[in-house]
């Protein structure tokens, strides 16, 4: 079947060529990118995540920290006279270790 | 159809969708696009499926055109679409600057077939396809699309004239 089959039809031909040649002016926006499924690219992501979260539980103690520099401990003794006595040593490890109610001391 | 292919097809057909979307929305920009993902989405989803029975062309008109009525539905925005009266426009009321303006007066259906036929190159039947009803019903909105256009931009006309 025609669609436009006589010349009257022309006018309405020419209002929307006139109307396609402003809207080719509009912007029309980018065909969306389609994602892939990404569902076996996630599965060694997975697993390196699986191993490291085990190696973080299983991991030695990890308390002494090897330090760039050497550190002075200077600490403060009791001698078996009840007299205080400095105690100064240098070292490159330090072990720290926070008591669970040290935030006892802070807070109150 | 692979999944590829039917992309391919669909990019190739993203502009002319574009301003079908935009014509079934009224002319808003916002929501064409909005409608136009939600398009792409249910046939990526596999909610639209291309059986292939018709032209890719129509069928995707098809889908944008239920869409937008879905959208219009939900904004509570809903055209009758057995509205079939005659356009009964004042003299005042003839002022509409742009085409676009101009075919937004008429009905719904008389709209959507001028702008399938006379915009995308659409035959009658095609029409028919994409809009859901006879080719009779479509024969019947496109002649009185015309007629009411035609009256439209002789009033338009004429009204421009008087000033």
């Amino acid at each position: 079947m025609k669609t436009i089959d006589n010349s009257e039809d022309q006018d309405f031909q020419d209002l929307f060529s006139e109307m396609k040649a402003k809207d080719s002016a509009i912007g029309v926006p980018q065909f969306p990118k389609i994602r892939k499924s990404k569902s076996w690219g996630l599965i060694p992501i997975g697993i390196a995540a699986s191993l490291a979260l085990l190696a973080w539980f299983y991991r030695g103690d990890g308390s002494i920290q090897h330090l760039d520099h050497d550190v002075i401990i200077i600490t403060l003794e009791e001698g078996q006279n009840n007299e205080l006595q400095f105690k100064i040593e240098s070292t490159t490890e330090l072990e720290s270790w926070e008591s669970p109610t040290s935030s006892l001391l802070t807070d109150f | 159809m692979k999944k590829r292919q039917l992309e391919n097809l669909l990019k190739e057909l993203h502009q002319e969708a574009y301003h079908w979307s935009r014509q079934c929305c009224s002319f808003d920009e916002d929501l064409a696009k909005d409608v136009l993902q939600q398009v792409y989405l249910k046939i990526l989803e596999g909610k639209a499926i291309y059986k292939e029975k018709s032209q890719i062309k129509t069928w995707l008109f098809s889908v944008i055109r239920f869409t937008a009525l879905e959208w219009k539905k939900k904004a509570k925005n809903t055209y009758s679409l057995e509205a079939e009266f005659d356009v009964a426009e004042t003299e005042q009321e003839i002022n509409a600057a742009s085409h676009e303006e101009l075919i937004e007066k008429l009905p719904e259906r008389q709209k959507e077939v001028l702008l399938l036929v006379f915009y995308h190159n659409l035959t009658l039947e095609k029409a028919a396809e994409i809009m859901e009803i006879s080719i009779g019903s479509v024969r019947t909105h496109y002649d009185r699309g015309k007629r009411n256009l035609k009256e439209l931009i002789l009033k338009k006309t004429l009204h421009e004239n008087n000033r």
